[in-house]
């Protein structure tokens, strides 16, 4: 092959621009096929793009942008942690829920005359632990009993959901809210303290966020664990041979996950919400599958996946507003974002 | 007591069959070695066709007609993605679930609170009237007698004709068939997109046969546990219908005791027993599953791991 060595040996920049302009045609392809959708429904795609572009500037935004993005950080995490093993975690939306439960229910194991620290603390904890539980379980049906831990977690999501319901319902309900189905809302000293002010306010959930991103991004770059995870995620068959225990890495990837997810749901609860309710972070657990995808797995970029659909996610509330489209209307824009992302921006050789 | 398993037993076949329908398409998609969870998405995308298109058109059949197309077109995305661009299977079902989740709340707002013109039941002349056999079996909507010969049609497709040796070929061995000459990924794609058409038939069933009503996520998971079924059944349709109908059962169980004033301790509360099919499919995954995941066809163990 002379041809290999009359090759000029200057750095090829050309699939770099390439890999970019996909990007582009991806993001751009996906926001067309959303406006004729929307067009369909009677709704101008430009006055509507427009106006979910000014709600991204007004002084709220950003808040919102915030508040919105932290359940969905952790949440994306849960599903990025595994992923490094070769998990599918679909289970973000039961953990999330669960965590919110087990929070709930620390607040109300300390009262509401408990000092506030202390009470905050404890529900971090017991989210995490009972996050890490739930999800625990669908790696280790996956070990020990080899069914996908995709089918197992989807099934838990909609128990999680049914024990929410059974506690808000029934021994949990607020007698004194008006007959909605919610727990009673956690006292203020109890809650997360706000950071910033005025406008700029957000509670310090984001610092959790932060910090869970960070320290992600450490363990899985830097620790053994992280190594290992990495191994098993290539070749499981390998990790075997050279003696690794995948069996409890599995688990433990899963568990870890859980945790991350639990205390979504803690922060949720303690930062926004302060009480369960049906529709307590519904669909939150999907976005958050979303953005660990669109990222592939790398927990920064995770976390600035998270951010964006927060950010569309804001933004599409003027649809409701201004176009009069149902508020999931959004959820349909961020699923053609990550097909147009599969489809266009993968390698062939990766499968 | 005879009258509440008769009525149990009723109530499986009608809360079973949209599963049946899910869990039968979903066989034809694994046995080619493709996993498609978006057949949550085919079956929601279905149930609001089949209400749609029945609210507009003010025949239930051509509500069938639309589930179908518009499941086998959520299907073919699937397909595309996972088939052509070589995507992750589970991550992307996922996706293309959460698309057609968006997709119905977009376009199912204005059918929330419509009455159709929807199937009836229509009692069977004379097998009605036999005992027990009658009122389970006989006395249904007319797609639940279609899904009845759907089963042995399902099964003599996938293991007795030609057709279902290339799509278990396409999903065991797929380069061996490619290498005689036979278009391994045109079997596929056209698994797929069966799988997604009969799950859409199972969303048109599951508004206009058994629940009479369109709602934001209408399906609530039965897409997926058509999903779990596949994996305890192994692919076989008549023990795919077994097993949709067992969950049929779990569904039909809670408002016959309901009904009854029985109480049982924990059991008494609705979301109690609303848990009961996904907890039921998950315990008979734990007992079955081992089994059931050494025998799925080798395009399926790269899936699942």
């Amino acid at each position: 092959m002379t041809t290999i060595a009359i090759a000029p040996t200057r750095v090829d920049v050309r699939p770099a621009v390439l890999a970019v302009l996909r990007w582009i045609v991806a993001i751009a392809g996906a926001l067309v096929i959303f406006g004729v959708l929307m067009w369909t429904k009677g709704a101008n795609p430009l006055t509507a793009y427009s106006s979910m572009f000014e709600t991204l500037t007004r002084d709220t935004a950003l808040s919102g942008i915030v508040i919105k993005a932290t359940p969905l950080i952790l949440a994306a995490l849960a599903v990025a942690v595994p992923a490094r093993a070769g998990l599918v975690n679909v289970g973000g939306e039961g953990q999330l829920v669960m965590g919110g439960v087990a929070a709930a229910r620390v607040a109300r194991l300390f009262g509401p005359g408990a000092p506030g620290g202390l009470v905050l603390v404890g529900m971090a904890v017991g989210a995490a632990l009972v996050g890490a539980g739930w999800a625990a379980v669908g790696g280790l049906l996956r070990v020990r009993v080899g069914i996908s831990e995709a089918v197992t977690t989807l099934l838990l999501n909609y128990i999680a959901l049914n024990v929410m319901f059974f506690l808000i319902y029934d021994p949990w309900k607020d007698l004194a809210g008006g007959g909605q189905p919610t727990s009673p809302a956690i006292p203020v000293a109890q809650r997360l303290p706000l950071i910033g002010s005025g406008s700029m306010a957000v509670h310090a959930g984001i610092l959790v966020a932060l910090i869970a991103t960070a320290a992600m991004w450490w363990v899985l770059r830097s620790t053994r664990w992280g190594f290992k995870l990495e191994v098993v995620g290539g070749n499981a068959e390998a990790a075997r041979r050279a003696g690794f225990a995948v069996g409890l890495l599995l688990i433990g990837a899963m568990a870890v996950g859980g945790a991350l997810a639990g205390l979504g749901g803690f922060a949720q609860l303690a930062g926004t919400e302060f009480k369960l309710r049906p529709g307590f972070l519904v669909t939150y657990g999907y976005i958050a599958f979303l953005a660990s995808w669109l990222a592939r797995h790398k927990p920064v970029r995770v976390a600035v996946a998270a951010v964006v659909l927060a950010a569309i996610s804001v933004s599409g509330d003027s649809l409701q507003l201004d176009s009069r489209l149902p508020a999931a209307t959004v959820n349909v824009l961020m699923a053609l974002v990550l097909l147009a992302v599969f489809g266009w921006t993968s390698r062939r050789s990766e499968a | 007591m005879s009258l509440l398993i008769t009525e149990v037993c009723a109530g499986a076949i009608a809360g079973g069959t949209c599963i049946l329908y899910a869990a039968v398409g979903e066989s034809f998609s694994e046995s080619a070695g493709v996993v498609n969870l978006g057949v949550e998405g085919s079956m929601l995308v279905g149930a609001l066709a089949g209400y749609a298109v029945t609210a507009e058109a003010g025949n239930p059949w051509a509500g069938v007609i639309g589930a179908a197309v518009c499941g086998a077109v959520l299907a073919a995305v699937h397909a595309w993605f996972v088939l052509s661009r070589r995507s992750n299977q589970l991550a992307t079902g996922l996706v293309v679930m959460f698309l057609g989740l968006g997709l119905t709340s977009l376009f199912g707002a204005a059918y929330v609170a419509r009455t159709v013109e929807s199937f009836s039941a229509w009692d069977v002349p004379g097998l009605s009237s036999i005992p027990f056999v009658g009122p389970v079996l006989f006395r249904h909507d007319p797609l639940t007698y279609l899904s009845y010969a759907l089963v042995p049609a399902a099964w003599w497709v996938l293991y007795r004709s030609r057709w279902g040796l290339l799509i278990r070929g396409a999903g065991e061995r797929r380069h061996v068939l490619e290498t005689y000459g036979h278009p391994a990924l045109g079997v596929q794609y056209g698994s797929v997109i069966l799988g997604g058409a009969l799950a859409g038939i199972g969303g048109a069933q599951l508004s206009t046969a058994y629940a009479n009503a369109w709602f934001e996520n209408t399906s609530q998971g039965r897409g997926f546990i058509g999903a779990a079924v596949v994996i305890f059944a192994a692919r076989q349709p008549f023990k795919v219908a077994a097993g949709a109908y067992l969950f049929g059962a779990a569904l039909a169980l809670s408002p016959a005791l309901q009904a009854r004033n029985v109480s049982i301790p924990i059991l008494d509360n609705q979301f109690a027993l609303a848990s009961i099919p996904y907890v039921a499919i998950l315990v008979v995954l734990v007992v079955l599953g081992r089994k059931r995941a050494a025998e799925a066809p080798e395009g399926l163990k790269a899936v699942f791991g």
